[in-house]
């Protein structure tokens, strides 16, 4: 136990070092690490405390408090899984510890339970966040007052700390089918990609039918709770929180059972399993043919695109975002009927375009691309360095690698959105800039993150791409830039019309040509300096 | 072709790791850099590859000074460090294009380079491999590959024969004569001292930081032996 307990303090030490970078001797960057954690808490608790009191309002009043037990308990599988699914690959199999680690005399059982705990640690955050601000909502809002028991709460408690544990084999499970993929299929990232695009589709497509359910609660709840039996375990925890100790216990031993199944069995194969994965044998079958030439530019753009697209880890972290702000474009189009329709019955009470902006500006926070790219160069830092290429021109690069793969799409975005909501062509306009603009700010402050919060000696490239400081950072600060234009755009709306517009318009432009400063200005001597 | 002129590195705490350092490495010669572990050679290594800031001093590769014109300078530098992380992303040829391109090789050169050099070290079936799944020594290879198709004027190596086999550390000394025969210059750190006394045409041993004894191989050795000159001056004799 002393061992596991040893193994388990050094990866949550390396989880949370990276979540804050409070390695380095700057209070101010671990400060600025534990401020971005405690914004994302406070985000957490928000938005799970509003969805919460959205569905209660509903379902209070005929006594079915239950759902929303079972809905935002299905939103913590859903989030977590999407969550930390990606991350198993590198942080439970792919460890550049691995090496060390096993060569030591400690089970590897607890070797493996020790990995799997960092990622039940983050699948626990996930739990507490969703059903925490429901069990809030539930004491405060419900007639019956279910939740003003102390017993409520331990109840609460018991189910925050077992649905990880479902969570984290599932995780696992998927995690392990991709390393074994990889290993497997000669082109090991496009065999993850595939396993990790029809993950992504289903992941969407429960998110979409969720919605469908959540619509029709008012109407025929009941029927509602009934035909979600598919989803046993979720009921028996909603009702064992009200109150039913005896479901409370089997939604207890559904979570326990799969979690031990998962760690002591991969534990006792997790050394095949580890070098099953590795191991990739190189061909012996290339025959050189006549080599072509490019510039150096094309050279180091192409290099950014093989290590994006080569990355499933970090393509579906980050490419999420171009995904769906393709897919709402596509989506505004397919769905215009009744779009139009909504837009009417509210009789122009709704700010159509600066909500399309925002909503567009939210979809380019999750590009979280430029932010991490300087994170990943880490151990290969020094190709770069002896290069023959200055500084600046290896920034720009790296801004314009997210530029190249953001603005197409949010052009698509843009046009889509302005056909679909049939927007007067100034809107359009503005529509498109505020856009593009935000696509600059979104990147140059992205490569600014990383080099300010570098993390060159990450052990896999998942602690880089979903835990390091740059990434919350390079997503969370422009995520409050779209709060503050908001703000402004009401704030305008009190002068004029135009300057409720121009408002938001020149703080984009204003940090936009900041940070691009800045970029060009320090971004050099930062990068000399790692 | 590689001048360091009162070169000194003090790592941030006040620790000086190399100082005032000269020495000057001619065209077409070989020169050796020894010294124990901790003594300032890998410091000074990426000093002048420019990978490395440094405190005081100037140094200077073909006239280009490292510190004013670090991409004159790069351009006819290779590097390889002591253990050669590469992009596990790429393949290996794409690798060796990626830093062709960076370098400017021609592509008619550049397929004749990695022809002969991916056939000699028995690299080439390889190469359409992602570069995850070589081995320590393959990638050690292709390093050296990625260097050679540069033709560079100076070849800056830390501890090159650590993880090489036997018949690739024979062709690498044949190449780095080629090399040399061919006006550039190779200035390397080695802890095999049999290598650097067959091998360098120049050798400077550093301790502590700060350059004890440099000269022409022949001088230094003597009728004595490279590795007994090496103990007496590290005063271990």
């Amino acid at each position: 136990m002393k061992k596991f307990f040893a193994l388990l303090k050094v990866s949550v030490k390396s989880m949370l070092l990276s979540s804050t970078n409070s390695r380095g001797r700057s209070r101010k960057k671990a400060a600025t690490g534990a401020g971005a954690i405690l914004l994302i808490a406070f985000l957490g608790l928000y938005m799970s405390g509003l969805y919460s009191s959205m569905l209660m309002q509903v379902l209070s009043p005929i006594h079915m408090e239950v759902l929303v037990f079972i809905f935002m308990g299905m939103g913590a599988l859903v989030g977590g899984l999407l969550f930390t699914a990606f991350a198993v690959k590198g942080v439970v199999f792919g460890g550049r510890d691995n090496d060390l680690l096993l060569s030591m005399p400690v089970s590897t059982t607890a070797l493996m339970a020790s990995r799997v705990a960092a990622i039940y640690l983050e699948n626990l955050l996930f739990s507490l966040f969703v059903l925490a601000p429901a069990g809030a909502v539930c004491a405060f809002m419900t007639q019956s007052g279910v939740g003003h028991s102390l017993l409520f709460w331990v109840r609460l408690l018991v189910a925050v700390v077992a649905l990880p544990l479902l969570d984290t084999a599932l995780s696992v499970l998927l995690g392990a089918l991709v390393a074994f993929l990889s290993a497997r299929v000669t082109r090991g990232a496009l065999g993850q990609n595939i396993v990790m695009g029809i993950y992504m589709a289903a992941v969407f497509w429960f998110a979409f039918n969720l919605n469908g359910m959540i619509e029709g609660l008012a109407e025929n709840a009941a029927g509602v709770k009934e035909s979600l039996s598919w989803a046993a375990p979720m009921l028996w925890m909603a009702d064992g929180i009200l109150g039913d100790w005896g479901k409370l216990l089997a939604f207890t031993a559904c979570c326990i059972v799969p979690f031990a199944l998962v760690v002591f069995g991969l534990g006792k194969v997790y050394r095949q399993a580890v070098t099953a994965f590795a191991a990739r044998s190189a061909r012996n079958d290339y025959k050189l043919s006549a080599q072509a030439a490019s510039g150096q530019k094309k050279a180091l753009l192409v290099k950014e695109a093989r290590r994006f697209f080569g990355t499933p880890m970090y393509l579906w972290n980050a490419g999420i975002g171009l995904i769906m702000l393709v897919g709402m474009g596509v989506a505004a189009i397919v769905m215009q009927g009744k779009l139009n329709e909504f837009l009417a019955m509210m009789g122009g009470a709704l700010p159509v375009m600066p909500i399309a902006a925002a909503v567009m500006g939210f979809c380019l926070c999750t590009c979280v691309i430029a932010a991490p790219s300087i994170s990943l160069e880490g151990k290969y830092l020094w190709i770069l360095r002896e290069a023959p290429v200055g500084e600046q021109p290896l920034l720009w690069i790296k801004t314009g690698f997210e530029l190249l793969l953001t603005v197409p799409c949010t052009i698509l975005a843009g046009v889509c959105l302005t056909i679909a909501l049939r927007l007067p062509i100034g809107e359009a306009a503005v529509l498109l800039l505020a856009a593009l603009l935000f696509c600059v700010i979104h990147a140059a402050f992205g490569v600014l993150m990383g080099l300010t919060f570098p993390k060159l000696d990450a052990v896999n490239e998942t602690v880089v791409v979903k835990q390091s400081l740059a990434v919350t950072l390079g997503m969370f600060v422009p995520m409050a830039a779209l709060g503050v234009c908001a703000l402004l755009y009401w704030l305008g709306g009190f002068i004029a019309p135009a300057a409720a517009l121009a408002l938001p318009l020149v703080l984009l432009a204003v940090f936009a040509v900041a940070c691009a400063l800045i970029l060009a200005k320090k971004g050099p001597a930062m990068l000399r300096a790692l | 072709m590689l001048r360091i002129e009162h070169y000194s590195k003090t790592y941030p705490g006040g620790k000086k790791a190399v100082d005032d350092l000269s020495l000057h490495v001619r065209p077409g010669e070989i020169y050796g850099f020894i010294g124990h572990n901790g003594a300032g050679k890998t410091t000074t290594l990426r000093a002048v590859a420019g990978v490395m800031d440094f405190t005081e001093g100037v140094i200077t590769i073909d006239g280009h000074d490292i510190k004013k014109d670090p991409v004159g300078a790069k351009r006819v530098t290779a590097f390889l460090p002591d253990n050669p992380d590469l992009y596990e992303f790429m393949k290996g040829i794409d690798y060796l294009n990626f830093i062709a391109d960076l370098y400017d090789v021609p592509a008619e050169q550049r397929t004749k380079d990695i022809g002969k050099y991916g056939d000699a070290f028995e690299l080439t079936g390889n190469l359409g491999s992602p570069i995850g799944s070589y081995s320590h020594g393959m990638r050690q290879k292709l390093a050296l590959i990625s260097a050679f198709i540069r033709r560079p004027k100076l070849l800056i190596l830390d501890e090159p024969f650590v993880g090489l086999d036997p018949s690739a550390s024979h062709l690498m000394k044949g190449y780095l004569a080629e090399l040399c025969q061919n006006g550039s210059a190779v200035f390397f750190s080695t802890h095999v001292l049999e290598v650097a006394e067959k091998l360098c045409h120049q050798i400077a041993i550093i301790k502590d930081g700060r350059l004890i004894r440099s000269g022409p191989t022949a001088e230094l050795v003597g009728d004595s032996s490279l590795e007994d000159v090496f103990l007496e001056l590290e005063g271990e004799k």
